[in-house]
């Protein structure tokens, strides 16, 4: 796969091939399926005597079900707070005593907890990470602290950011009946009104090894990471996971439209298409790979058509991005969002963001263009291997959307062959306003003046 | 599981301060060109290479009522610059990095401006990519039209972000700790719309220069190639210039009566922010390591520090909650923060106090002490195992102006720490009565 990576960037650089011999050997990875369903991805990297180990599992607020918004992400939480042989706690005390870096993250699609440690330290952190897959315990006095902890997260996150109340609003918008449509964090009154026995049935619903991935990146020995995965992940029971209904979004059939007030200065917007993503076996769909190249023409570097034209020449917005990602279990949304200069509007930044989208689909874009794209995303294929940690999120991600890491390289070099005219030709046939979703944040000022009585 | 039943400290013992015996890369320093210091480790196993140059050029140089002018000097270098052949324009620069694959970016902090360039490490790109960051270094553009959108763009920013409970609390703080140290100054939307091309070109004449530069480099290139990329860096930059009155010292917040230190800013948000801190020591303080390990312990130390204990784990008071010590070139100061819904903004200032206040005067436990060693020793190859972190390492050391086998002997200074040292470095900086306070949120009282 690596020779021809490199192959593309020579012809894109149209430089000697010399110096790439000292391009570093591959990156040597490793897949082994344990009889209990589990599956152990390991990276090997000696460049330092470190190793992150992660778990994923494919549970994420996609799998919840209205009322339950947000279990996933508190059950992440409760995974922190003792298991049968583990005090509340302990888990975070054992992994700092071994000088572990650690956290757990939920998105849409799965929840993952990992661990940083030098390397003669991973067996004690996996152990721990082993046992909590299938003997959580925790009493109901530490849900009840902690899910305030949780409400004070989404305040802190959500509802004093009318950034993500707008997003919030515009997910939930687009989307009808995709879980798409929940905030991984939950309703606010779902969180009021969660109990510890909803995170409990959520654990035991999906927490099994035949629903987790092992990925492991850092100066290890692959044969003697399937040793120890066996040892202290081997012997957990795989148990049936509850059947996932499909609720596959019904198409758009018109532009919608959501407005959100919030305290803020600057009035913002977000349009949103609905977009198809890259199918696991479908590996050969030019589509998402053309869609993500249009994200990078339009706001790929510092002077990409959107920066260039909105924020630099007419001045009608203060910052804007596009969003899209082709890897997902869940539907995709192609996402424009613009913060407004001072003095313009939304219904200006919208004629400007459309206007320069037409001129796209009517003239398609430049060879040059598309090949300064291709080249960033060649030369991010060596920065990446900078980051162990970069490199085992990227294989997990890649695993529970129900890819393999095997496609990741195949998918690159797809992107390579990728055309301009192909590129056009997306933005023509998706960017329409059948599937559009257009969100507006109208700025409140902050009431500053204290409330009566409390001075 | 077995070890897990003998008691927790026991392990944490058992497991604690082994010294790895990993090798730790050398920092070379080579020879300073005109005037600028140089240093570099030579990573091979990638073909890529950073580089940061840092200037002596940060906020804390901006002339009075001209809050925002380093900042502006700095970002700026992105949009445009007069080449060899001409003006680059900031198309044509931003087209150029793309097309080398590389990323080339300047902003200031308030120490210090940094250039910050990632290229691969093969000649040709290299060399392009270190010819074209010199330009932006040294022949900035600092056009007219582009100065007044950029000023426009940071006006809105300014406005946004004075809608943020966050920033609004942090700049207060700011102003409250510094005083009139140039740190404590903010832009202001009328400090913003005062500079103009000449203070631009002034400020870079006066601060870019090589006696004010210090270049780190990490990655895939020799000494040789480093000394080139050095002297190409400076080519076209003088290697000093007039003299640059001092800045004045950071005098140590003062023993106050709480309403004097405490401000409370009414605010509608649905959380109550809450910060407290003072002034504190400079990077190269003797008393540095006892700080960070006895911080490690008070709020430091991520999930285990008594702060998240008593804040978060035992009251379910905030989702995060946290101490530092922020130690600078210079200066430094101390802090701790926290947010919650407003009806327990009281309560939670009262734990926040209470457990600073307990902190500085008892010490941490001796199993604290243990534990906090134990994280700091073992978690130490997490903080220098990629080109990134490397970088972030040599760029501290050089500009502390620090030992350079500061790296080598780091976890050895964190193992001789004392219970005592800890006590009596806590007790020497910090005091709660000298601790200032600041209170956001819709309640205008923090106190009953």
């Amino acid at each position: 796969m690596r020779s021809n990576l490199l192959r593309f960037f020579f012809s894109l650089l149209l430089v000697s091939p010399l110096a790439w011999a000292s391009a570093g050997n591959p990156p040597q990875t490793h897949e082994f399926n344990l009889s209990n369903g589990l599956k152990l991805i390991v990276r090997e990297d000696h460049r330092a005597p470190t190793v992150a180990h992660m778990v994923w599992y494919r549970a994420g607020s996609i799998d919840e079900t209205n009322g339950k918004t947000g279990v996933a992400h508190v059950l992440e939480h409760m995974m922190f707070k003792g298991t049968k042989k583990v005090k509340s706690g302990d888990f975070s005390r054992l992994v700092a005593a071994v000088g572990g870096r650690e956290n757990a993250f939920t998105s849409r699609d799965y929840t993952a907890y990992f661990q940083q440690v030098e390397k003669s330290k991973l067996e004690e952190v996996m152990k721990l990470e082993a046992d909590r897959m299938s003997n959580l315990s925790f009493d109901d006095a530490e849900f009840d602290k902690e899910i305030q902890v949780i409400m004070e997260e989404r305040r802190l996150r959500t509802e004093d950011n009318p950034s993500s109340l707008l997003n919030e609003s515009l997910m939930a918008t687009a989307f009808m009946s995709s879980p798409y449509r929940y905030p991984v964090i939950g309703w606010m009154n779902d969180l009021m009104n969660m109990k510890a026995a909803d995170a409990r049935d959520w654990y035991r619903s999906w927490y099994a090894p035949n629903n987790a991935t092992v990925v492991i990146t850092g100066d290890v020995d692959p044969q003697n990471m399937l040793r120890l995965v066996q040892q202290y992940y081997g012997v957990v029971p795989p148990h049936e996971l509850p059947v996932r209904k499909p609720q596959i979004e019904p198409p758009q059939k018109g532009i919608k439209q959501v407005e959100v007030k919030a305290p803020a200065d600057s009035a913002q917007i977000a349009m949103a298409w609905k977009v198809p993503r890259l199918e696991p076996g479908k590996l050969d769909d030019p589509e998402p790979y053309a869609l993500e190249l249009l994200t990078a023409v339009l706001d790929g570097y510092d002077n990409a058509r959107l920066n260039r034209v909105l924020v630099k020449q007419e001045k009608v917005v203060n910052d804007v991005g596009v969003g899209y990602d082709m890897i997902s279990r869940g539907p995709e949304l192609f996402l424009i969002g613009a913060t407004m200069a001072k003095g313009k509007t939304v219904a200006q930044a919208q004629m400007s963001i459309r206007k320069a989208l037409e001129e796209l689909k009517q003239k398609g874009i430049l060879e040059s263009e598309l090949k300064r794209i291709k080249v960033r995303i060649l030369s991010n294929q060596i920065y990446k291997r900078d980051s162990i940690f970069g490199q085992a999120m990227e294989i997990g991600s890649n695993e529970m959307a129900g890819f393999s890491w095997k496609d990741i390289d195949y998918m690159l070099e797809k992107m390579q062959t990728i055309t301009p005219a192909q590129v056009q030709a997306v933005a023509k046939k998706y960017l329409v306003d059948e599937g559009l979703t257009i969100a507006t944040l109208d700025p409140q000022p902050r009431k500053t003046e204290v409330a009566k009585g409390s001075k | 599981m077995r070890t897990l039943n003998r008691g927790l400290w026991l392990v944490i013992l058992t497991l604690g301060l082994i010294q790895s015996a990993y090798a730790i890369l050398p920092i070379e320093k080579l020879d300073s060109y005109k005037g600028a210091k140089v240093f570099l480790v030579q990573t091979k196993a990638l073909p890529m290479v950073d580089i940061e140059i840092s200037i002596d050029a940060g906020d804390r140089y901006d002339p009075n009522n001209k809050s925002g002018l380093a900042d502006m000097a700095a970002g700026l270098m992105n949009y445009g610059a007069r080449g060899d052949k001409g003006v680059l324009t900031e198309a044509q620069i931003a087209d150029e990095i793309a097309d080398l694959g590389a990323s080339i970016g300047v902003s200031a902090g308030g120490e210090r401006a940094i250039m910050r360039i990632r290229s691969l490490s093969r000649k040709d790109l290299r060399d392009r990519s270190v010819q074209l960051a010199a330009t932006m270094l040294s022949s900035p553009l600092y056009d007219a039209k582009i100065l007044e959108r950029e000023k426009q763009r940071s006006i809105t920013n300014l406005l946004e972000a004075e809608t943020k409970p966050e920033f609004v609390l942090d700049r207060r703080f700011k102003k409250l700790v510094y005083g009139n140290y140039p740190l404590g100054n903010s832009p202001s939307v009328k400090s913003v719309s005062s500079v103009s091309v000449s203070d631009l070109m002034q400020f870079h004449k006066t601060f870019y220069r090589g006696d004010r530069i210090i270049i780190s480099i990490v990655g895939d290139v020799d000494r040789v190639q480093a000394a080139e990329i050095a002297q190409r860096l400076l080519k076209k930059l003088p290697q000093s210039g007039p003299a640059i009155a001092a800045l004045p010292t950071l005098g140590r917040s003062p023993i106050e009566g709480l309403s004097e230190r405490e401000i409370q800013i009414p605010f509608d948000s649905q959380q109550a922010h809450i910060v407290m801190g003072m002034t504190a020591i400079a990077r190269n303080n003797p008393d540095y390591f006892p700080l960070l390990v006895g911080n490690y312990v008070l709020g430091g130390g991520g999930f285990v520090s008594r702060l998240m204990s008593e804040v978060r784990e035992k009251r379910g008071l905030a989702y995060s909650v946290s101490s530092y010590f922020a130690p600078g070139k210079d200066a430094g100061i101390f802090q701790a923060g926290l947010q919650t819904k407003n009806d327990q903004a009281t309560l939670a200032l009262e734990v926040l106090s209470s457990t600073i206040a307990k902190f500085i005067a008892d010490g941490p436990a001796v199993s604290e002490l243990v534990a906090a060693k134990s994280n700091l020793v073992n978690g130490y190859p997490l903080r220098i195992d990629n080109n990134r972190k490397l970088l972030d390492n040599v760029s501290s050391i050089a500009w502390n102006d620090l030992p350079v086998d500061t790296m080598e002997i780091w976890t050895k200074q964190v193992e001789a720490v004392t219970l005592e040292q800890v006590t009596t470095a806590f007790q020497k900086y910090l005091a709660m009565d000298r601790m200032k306070i600041v209170v956001l949120g819709a309640k205008s009282k923090a106190s009953p």
